[in-house]
């Protein structure tokens, strides 16, 4: 099977349009941005506290928002979290000024005692606890009748029993009634006749919480900033060794136009930058310059090969030969991505959407962007230098200022 | 290509392979081992479960940052100093004046007159390493010397490294990363812990457990407690707060007179552990070391008939009356539920920490949470990898069949890599085997394209097979190289989940260049290699 052959598409013919839909979509962006006050930045960034909490019933944002913002805490808001058959929600709290607060704690403690939750004593909330804690209550009431027998102690005894409660709750969920016990597999009757005495169904369990102190949101912010401009530089440096510095300005601008289209969108989509959704942008970033480099790669054989043809011709031959490759493996790490997007969860969600939309982009920006801005630069460099108009071939030639073109045995050598 | 050159080529894949598989199944199987839970004797399949540490997005568990506070061990260290001086002050009768703090590392005293100078300087030498002295008339400033500071933080925060680490074994914790970063900060990493609230408390607790004797007390009013010393507050005493009697906590605060020294404090313990009083109610008792047991048996065999107060970081716990002599044993009692009993034995246990925690950042998974991710995660992963089996296989048929075979290689070859080095696999991870996935099937088609456009050119398929291979070759090397390059980068210089990536993504591309060119030609080789003459190629 085969889609693409010998194709003789003029992908140059249009690049002034391309470049102007670029310039259309970059500014969509920077409107997007202006219009949300700046780019979301999430709490690994901005500091911060952020809690997921999953309820028994559909949540009432509206009356979470009215218990925690009496608590003083900056809350900045109360949003559901994933689909609304999961009954969960998003809690999102300021960063505070001074290290060290308890911000999840209090929120818990105000929303526990607000919604029904146990109220301050020996009862344990059979939904927040962990297998530990049911693990040492338990080996204290000891229900089982364990102590002074041969065997297992009643501590291992318990932690078993305390690591089936939890893993069941995690399955379900969450515990909506003391009936549930019963359905607990591995834990003896005599320990779910225990928790029904000795627990409280809570409203709700947690199922992440966040925070992040003013130090270390700074640290994350200055380190992201870092590995960001220096695994870029390093690429760069890499292809400037490599190939020759008009495919280098290529290669720059083409990462520079994917990495502001995609924050853009993500702005137009409102999602929050994460770190994780910085190393989705570097992934796209190194994605983009792989399908870069195979177009230059190309581009600088046939350069050799034949060097009576003008540049636009070489670079158009090169895309048209390189074309098949180019769909079909953007198409393919596109149909893994896709796949992640809508199976990975609330989770990746955005990673996944960062990566959707960068696959997109910087196929289109190796094709459309990279290669042109190489024509584009030779022309500019041609106009200023008119000596060097003379002839289309001295254009074609692979490097300026009468570097010599790359030998040929260089290329032999990587032969194995 | 000679027939002998593809069968070592075979036995360097076939050694690769087994490699890794062994690799993970042994990672598999000492992780099992170091999990006790588990009560069934583990099987083949427990190994291939565990084989991968998988990180705290995707178990459930707790990171903490912490930082450890330490001007409070400068400031215990200028106490201790100032004590120092002026016994040596009426030992020596020095003749200083008011001595006075100020900062955290640093103290003033006043100089008389006719004070003793070289007497003073050689007490200072003797008995206050570390320090320095400046002079201002009669006014002299001790300051603690730059490195005996640096000293002092360091052993304040390899000691709390020290016993945090301590407490979270006691915990029972598998697999828990505790380690230092940067000048005074702790990381902390605790999977499969599901109680944060507890286990943040276990750690910042300090747990300063002293015992002193009672003056006065329990009162409601601080001055009534004065009362018998005659309003005046007497000298080495102090009030202390304590537990209210009933448990409700809007009763009224009591307090206790208590004498300032305590008879034993916390570092006399030699060991605790959970127990119950008389009444069944949870408590911990304690024992203590030789020491504290002859000092605790002078002083309850004084003092029968009298309080002795329980303090356990400054409050009051509760004050029985010593009915006869104890000496290496005792019992704190309070309204303790079960689980605060037996994390204060814990703690007693562990040790005093030298300086107080602050929590800088916290993130807790829930187990469900985790659950969940990794069910998703590896489902879209599967999925994805199905979707591009099949297209390359539809796409290249035969060859693209062998493409397959290199990418399920370059995959076990990741697991039994990650393994081997104890990576920890977290979701972002999974992300970066994915996007090995597609760089790896990236370079199959590289090849394939190239052989494809020589069979076009009308070399034959021998010819077509070479070049293919070769001139994709640099390409190959290219793509991998530049985002190598970045990605270690990303590995120096990010945290958590940008590192996380890296690493996948670094182990990932290093696996595909092997499959991609060299197990993918094997392929190749053995299928066609022996053929004389080849007519047609499945591609």
């Amino acid at each position: 099977m085969e889609l693409f052959r010998n194709t003789h598409i003029d992908f140059l013919r249009v690049k002034w349009i391309c470049i102007g839909a670029s310039w259309a979509l970059i500014a969509a962006g920077f409107i997007s941005i202006a219009a949300h006050h700046g780019l979301r930045f999430g709490i690994d960034f901005s500091g911060g506290t952020q809690m997921v909490l999953k309820f028994a019933e559909r949540p009432d944002p509206a009356k979470i928002e009215s218990i925690v913002k009496p608590l003083n805490l900056g809350l900045e808001g109360v949003q559901r979290y994933d689909t609304p058959e999961k009954n969960e929600v998003l809690i999102k709290v300021k960063q505070q000024e001074r290290e060290g607060r308890d911000v999840t704690q209090e929120v818990f403690s105000a929303l526990s005692a607000a919604l029904g939750g146990p109220a301050a004593g020996a009862r344990i909330d059979a939904n927040v606890k962990g297998h530990d804690t049911f693990a040492t209550s338990l080996a204290a009431a000891d229900p089982d009748n364990v102590a002074g027998k041969l065997g297992a102690t009643a501590a291992q005894h318990y932690a078993a029993e305390g690591d089936a409660i939890v893993a069941y709750r995690s399955q379900v969920g969450l515990f909506r009634s003391p009936a549930d016990f019963d359905a607990i597999p591995n834990v003896s009757p005599a320990v779910k006749a225990w928790l029904k005495q000795n627990t409280v169904i809570g409203p709700f369990t947690v199922l992440s919480a966040d925070n992040v102190g003013p130090q270390v949101g700074r640290d994350l912010r200055t380190k992201a900033l870092w590995a960001v401009l220096l695994s870029t530089l390093a690429m760069l440096v890499y292809i400037w060794v490599r190939f020759d510095a008009k495919f280098g300005v290529g290669a720059i601008i083409a990462i520079i136009h994917d990495t502001l289209i995609t924050i853009g969108l993500l702005s137009i989509f409102n999602r929050e930058i994460t770190l994780v959704v910085v190393a989705a942008l570097l992934t796209l970033v190194g994605y983009s310059m792989n399908d870069t480099v195979v177009v230059y790669d190309r581009i600088r054989e046939n350069m050799k090969n034949n060097r009576r043809d003008p540049l636009p011709k070489i670079i158009n031959d090169s895309i048209n030969q390189t074309l098949s490759r180019t769909v079909m493996s953007s198409g393919l790490t596109f149909l893994v991505v896709v796949a992640l997007f809508f199976l990975g969860g609330e989770v990746l969600s955005t990673f996944a959407l960062t990566l959707v939309i960068g696959i997109i982009v910087g196929t289109y920006s190796s094709i459309y962007v990279a290669a042109p801005i190489v024509v584009i630069w030779n022309e500019m460099q041609a106009r200023r230098r008119p000596v060097a108009v003379a002839a289309a071939a001295k254009a074609a030639a692979p490097a300026p200022r009468g570097a010599a073109p790359r030998p040929a045995g260089n290329r032999k050598s990587g032969k194995r | 290509m000679s027939h002998q050159k593809v069968w070592t080529r075979v036995a360097v894949i076939l050694v690769v392979l087994a490699a890794s598989v062994a690799a993970y199944v042994a990672s598999g199987i000492s992780r099992v081992k170091t999990d006790v839970t588990g009560e069934t004797s583990p099987g083949m399949k427990d190994y291939l479960k565990n084989g991968i540490r998988l990180g705290l997005d995707l178990k459930g568990g707790i990171h903490l940052v912490l930082q450890v506070q330490t001007a409070d061990a400068l400031k215990i260290e200028t106490d201790e100093a100032m004590a120092h001086l002026s016994e040596q002050n009426k030992e020596q009768s020095l003749r200083l004046g008011a001595m006075n703090r100020i900062g955290p590392a640093g103290f003033t005293a006043v100089v008389n007159p006719d004070t003793d100078q070289d007497k003073l300087q050689d007490a200072v030498k003797r008995f206050l390493p570390g320090w320095e002295f400046s002079r201002q008339g009669t006014l002299w400033t001790f300051s603690l010397s730059a490195p005996a500071r640096k000293n002092l933080s360091e052993d304040a925060v390899a000691q709390a490294v020290e016993t945090i680490r301590n407490r979270i074994d006691q915990f029972g914790v598998s697999e828990p990363v505790i380690a230092r970063e940067g000048e005074n900060r702790i990381v902390v990493q605790l999977p499969g812990v599901d109680d944060p609230r507890r286990v943040k408390d276990i750690i910042k607790s300090t747990a300063f457990l002293e015992l002193k004797l009672v003056i006065a007390g329990p009162s409601s009013d601080r001055t009534a407690l004065l009362a018998s010393s005659g309003g005046q507050m007497p000298p080495d005493a102090e009030i202390i707060e304590g537990n209210s009697t009933d448990q409700d906590p809007s009763s009224p605060k009591v307090f206790y007179l208590l004498q300032r020294v305590a008879s034993v404090t916390g570092r006399d313990i030699k060991n605790a552990r959970p127990s119950q009083d008389q009444n069944n109610r949870p408590s911990v008792s304690f024992s203590l070391k030789a020491d504290g047991a002859s000092k605790f048996d002078k002083v309850t065999g004084a003092n029968i008939g009298k309080q002795l107060a329980i303090v356990l970081d400054n409050r009051v716990q509760s004050a029985p009356r010593i009915d006869g002599r104890i000496s290496d044993s005792g019992i704190i009692t309070g309204s303790f539920t079960p689980e605060r009993a037996n994390d204060l034995a814990l703690i007693l246990r562990s040790g005093a920490l030298p300086a107080g925690l602050v929590y800088l950042e916290e993130r807790t998974v829930g187990p469900s949470l985790g659950l969940d991710s990794i069910k998703k995660g590896v489902t879209a992963a599967l999925l994805g990898a199905l979707l591009v089996f099949v297209t390359m296989i539809v796409y290249y048929r035969r060859s693209g069949f062998n493409a397959v075979l290199a990418l399920i290689l370059n995959a076990v070859i990741l697991l039994g890599v990650l393994a081997q080095f104890g990576a920890t696999l977290t979701l972002p991870g999974i992300a970066g085997f994915i996007l090995t996935i597609g760089m790896a099937v990236d370079s199959n088609v590289l090849i394939f394209e190239r052989i494809r456009e020589e069979l076009r050119e009308g070399k034959t398929p021998k010819t077509a097979i070479e070049n293919g291979f070769s001139k994709a070759f640099l390409t190959i090397v290219d793509t991998h190289v530049t985002t190598v390059v970045s990605a270690l980068f990303l590995f120096q210089f990010g945290t958590g989940p940008v590192k996380g990536f890296a690493v996948t993504l670094i182990v990932g591309l290093a696996a595909s260049m092997f499959t991609a060119v060299y197990v993918s030609k094997t392929i190749f080789m053995l299928e066609y290699g022996s053929r004389e003459r080849l007519e047609t190629l499945s591609i």
